[in-house]
């Protein structure tokens, strides 16, 4: 073997295990525990203080492992039931508020719109309000979260 | 100079190569305008002392960070005023190199021979903003934690990669500890050291090119 093509083989090896290292390097940092959310129910209030007609938010709170989550959900009652949606955006993920004079969901970050049943008005998102499962349990209401 | 930096420098050799630099000549219509960039690179300077300050005393974890921010303003001697300095210099950072860049458009210095400059700069505005995007979620509070929410969703709307990407900058599928602990170490290692980097290539190019002469 020559100088010259030692040297152009070893230059070639050399960038090989570079971008062998970078490969590396993008499954070093890339996370590993990554397990699927499972639905959990968490008790969220009593069944005689569910709202008969109209949206209410509701804040509650509920033990994951050591932490103690706080977290919100809207109700909204109407002729056809009760439904409960996760205040969470569709878009990116900010919090909805309910415009009580506008009768819709607001959302303060990019303008979208929600109506009272959860469907888009307007805006960015690209589907509607996020329903939760929701059960009573004597008398007790508990809502599923994916956690 | 000193007899103390003369008995330094003739052994360290410091002051002959950078005459060049420090006499070199000037145009003289420069005015205010000109102080942009070094107006930027004193609030950089200003960042990294009180950054290494805070960073005494700041706990990356998910349970301490909240709390840790609120010993720093109200327990630590001086914290509220460390604190605030890195907060406001880090706005006016972002402030002033608008503000450069602003006069760099005006007076058209990005031209020929000078747009390998115009793209070191505009690299190191993308790094001020990762920087404030990394340090903004630190405080661990709600406004930070919802920000940071919204900022790595935006990473998932990227065609094919963005959910992956996302993923890896989240550190995992939402928010939490990991996400907290990869935007300490991008906001305090690896982000001001590439801002080093690029501010020195920066430099060195002005110094190469000289200051580009008004219209």
């Amino acid at each position: 073997m020559k100088r010259r093509e030692f040297l152009r083989d070893a230059v070639r090896g050399f960038f090989i295990a570079l971008a062998a290292f970078f490969a590396a390097v993008l499954w070093y940092i890339y996370p590993s525990r990554m397990q699927e959310k499972k639905v959990r129910y968490f008790f969220l209030m009593d069944e005689a203080d569910l709202p008969r007609k109209g949206v209410r938010k509701v804040d509650f709170s509920y033990d994951l492992g050591e932490r103690r989550i706080s977290s919100r959900v809207y109700l909204a009652a109407s002729g056809k039931g009760i439904t409960i949606f996760s205040p969470v955006c569709t878009h990116l993920g900010c919090m909805v508020n309910w415009d009580s004079n506008r009768r819709e969901f607001l959302c303060p970050c990019h303008g979208g719109r929600y109506a009272m049943d959860g469907t888009v008005l307007g805006g960015p998102p690209p589907r509607p309000l996020t329903e939760l499962p929701w059960k009573v349990e004597q008398e007790k209401v508990y809502v599923g979260i994916a956690v | 100079m000193g007899r103390i930096f003369d008995r330094i420098d003739s052994r360290f050799g410091i002051r002959e190569p950078h005459k060049r630099f420090l006499r070199r000549s000037i145009p003289e219509t420069i005015g205010y305008a000109y102080c942009m960039g070094g107006m930027a690179f004193t609030c950089f300077l200003i960042l990294a002392c009180t950054g290494l300050l805070l960073s005494l005393y700041y706990i990356p974890s998910e349970k301490e960070a909240f709390n840790s921010v609120v010993m720093i303003t109200n327990e630590v001697p001086l914290g509220w005023l460390i604190r605030s300095l890195h907060k406001w210099a880090a706005t006016l950072f972002i402030v002033f190199i608008l503000l450069h860049t602003l006069r760099v458009i005006v007076h058209r210095a990005y031209r020929p021979p000078r747009e390998l400059n115009w793209l070191a700069g505009s690299l190191s505005l993308i790094i001020a903003m990762a920087s404030g995007f990394t340090g903004y979620l630190l405080p661990w509070d709600q406004k930070a934690y919802w920000a940071t929410e919204v900022g790595t969703s935006m990473m998932g709307t990227i065609p094919l990669a963005g959910k992956y990407l996302m993923y890896m900058l989240r550190g995992g599928l939402d928010l939490g500890g990991p996400t907290l602990i990869r935007f300490y170490s991008l906001h305090i290692l690896y982000l001001p050291f590439a801002m080093a980097v690029i501010l020195w290539a920066h430099f060195h190019m002005v110094k190469r090119q000289g200051i580009a002469r008004p219209l």
